[in-house]
């Protein structure tokens, strides 16, 4: 029964009458109510709309909406986080690569026929789920992690002196990886392109068309003219949405797989590079 | 009936905040380095089912739907109809974000324990003196 | 009493998740508290979906199922496998 004990004990305690007095007294709300907030009925109302085209999006998933059109520049800056951090593992490692000529085959011969059969099926199902991230739930993200899972399973049973072989190094994952952001950064700023170029207003991240406004005023003063394609030959194509699921789906695996070939590396050729230093 | 479906509702809900209380208590209190990142995963799981569990929604018969359009609305009755079953789709897209923000930091974190197993020779912060 | 089957199966799964907690935190062998971890966000995924957060389940079964297990294990090799 040592100090540390018992004042870890009394913070558990104070954690919990700190939770009750905000889920009662604070301003959390009324939970599993029946009415929802009116913020969120906003949020549905606006998603399609096609009889108030001005404040709408015009794609039938409401998720999908807000993460990629109202609220636009929270995801951009997210896959810049993710960007960051992978850009931080490899300086940690830096220095270190992949090292043929060691006679390592990876895993039993049962393991890689099964991987053989089950690669494609995620890779495929994880392709579907990206495509159709503005009909139903899926988008950028969900179809990036499926299609990573695969290609770690690869990295694992057959060896990674066997991707590198097949041209599948840490060169070409980073390089994945940045062509995903320089499609993002094309689609975001192409209608703004567009209307500098060829006259009148447009906003950045601009999905559909929108009200403009004076310098510092709240009064409109016209609609602007441009807008991503909304219909494809049936059904609803989400504009922008369309566009940026695909563009992330393919940041996301190439950033991921990095990752975990990164960690995967022998022992030996890091001990060579990193190697410990002598302590006193 | 309804008093039934909120008693089992508040049980999850508490569950969340037990987990909370659980996982903090690895971090501060195991010595591995390994265990408190594990710990640390459980943490933030527990805080991101924290937040999509405020934005259910009950309705009084029948269930609420998810936040995706059954099919295109033909008239501004389809649309109301909608909007009186639909959970909220908020917090949905806010916890998207940090699941990915969360994964991109745990991989550092694994390359620093790497690292620091290497430079000392063990991961236990008893044991080490900076 | 058939439409109170999603509220009992989230109770069921949220009490087995808190089991899984404590014996994650309290296991000496550090694969173990692994595998543990892996149960416990299995469990999380099944309660997102009965509450309706489909894109949730999407992001949350690859991520914390597939990858994070993978790179503790890798982390328990390259350093030591029981705790103190």
């Amino acid at each position: 029964m040592k100090l540390s004990d018992i004042i870890v004990g009394i913070a558990m305690a104070l954690l919990a009458i700190m939770l009750s007095y905000l889920m009662v007294y604070g301003g959390l709300g009324p939970i599993a109510s029946y009415n929802i907030r009116p913020l969120a009925v906003a949020f549905l109302n606006n998603t399609y709309n096609p009889w108030q085209k001005i404040y709408s999006a015009l794609s039938p998933e409401a998720v999908t909406a807000i993460v990629w059109d109202y609220r636009g520049l929270d995801t951009y800056f997210e896959t810049s986080v993710l960007f960051i951090a992978i850009v931080g593992l490899l300086a940690l490692f830096r220095g270190a690569n992949i090292v043929q000529g060691i006679s390592s085959k990876g895993l039993s011969i049962i393991v890689k026929t099964s991987t053989k059969i089950i690669v494609p099926l995620i890779l495929v199902a994880g392709a579907s789920l990206a495509f159709h991230g503005h009909l139903s739930p899926g988008g950028g993200f969900q179809g990036g992690s499926f299609m990573t899972v695969a290609t770690a399973l690869l990295a694992v049973a057959f060896s990674i002196e066997f991707l590198q072989q097949k041209r599948l190094s840490l060169n070409t994952l980073l390089a994945i990886r940045c062509i995903g952001l320089l499609a993002i950064i094309i689609v975001s700023v192409y209608l703004l392109i567009n209307a500098v170029l060829l006259g009148g207003y447009a906003y950045i991240f601009q999905n559909m068309q929108r009200l403009l406004f004076s310098p510092n005023s709240l009064v409109a003063v016209g609609i602007s003219q441009y807008s991503m394609p909304y219909w494809f030959l049936d059904r609803p194509l989400g504009g922008i949405l369309f566009f940026f699921n695909l563009s992330e789906s393919i940041a996301v695996i190439g950033g991921l797989t990095l990752g975990a070939v990164l960690l995967l590396l022998r022992e030996n050729e890091l001990k060579a590079v990193i190697g410990g230093e002598e302590r006193e | 009936m309804n008093d039934l479906v909120y008693f089992l509702f508040i049980t999850v809900l508490v569950s969340m905040i037990i987990n909370t209380a659980i996982a903090l208590y690895g971090v501060f209190a195991k010595p591995s380095l390994v265990k408190k990142f594990i710990a640390l995963t459980i943490f933030s799981d527990s805080i991101n089912s924290f937040a999509i569990l405020i934005g259910f929604r009950r309705t009084p018969l029948g269930y609420s739907s998810i936040a995706v359009m059954p099919s295109l609305p033909q008239s501004p009755e389809d649309l109301k109809n909608f909007i009186n079953t639909a959970v909220d789709p908020l917090p949905q897209a806010l916890v998207l974000t940090a699941i990915v923000i969360g994964l991109a930091v745990n991989m550092f974190l694994v390359g620093l324990i790497i690292l620091f197993h290497r430079y000392y020779g063990t991961t236990s912060v008893k044991r080490v003196r900076i | 009493m058939i439409e109170l089957l999603p509220a009992i199966m989230a109770f069921g799964v949220a009490l087995v998740s808190i089991i899984a907690t404590w014996l994650a935190v309290q296991e000496r062998d550090l694969l173990l508290a692994t595998l543990f971890s892996a149960l416990q966000s299995t469990c999380y995924a099944l309660i997102y979906y009965l509450f309706m957060a489909p894109d949730i389940v999407l992001v949350y079964l690859p991520v914390s199922v597939g990858i994070l297990p993978l790179i503790t294990i890798l982390l328990v090799k390259k350093t030591e496998r029981y705790e103190e």
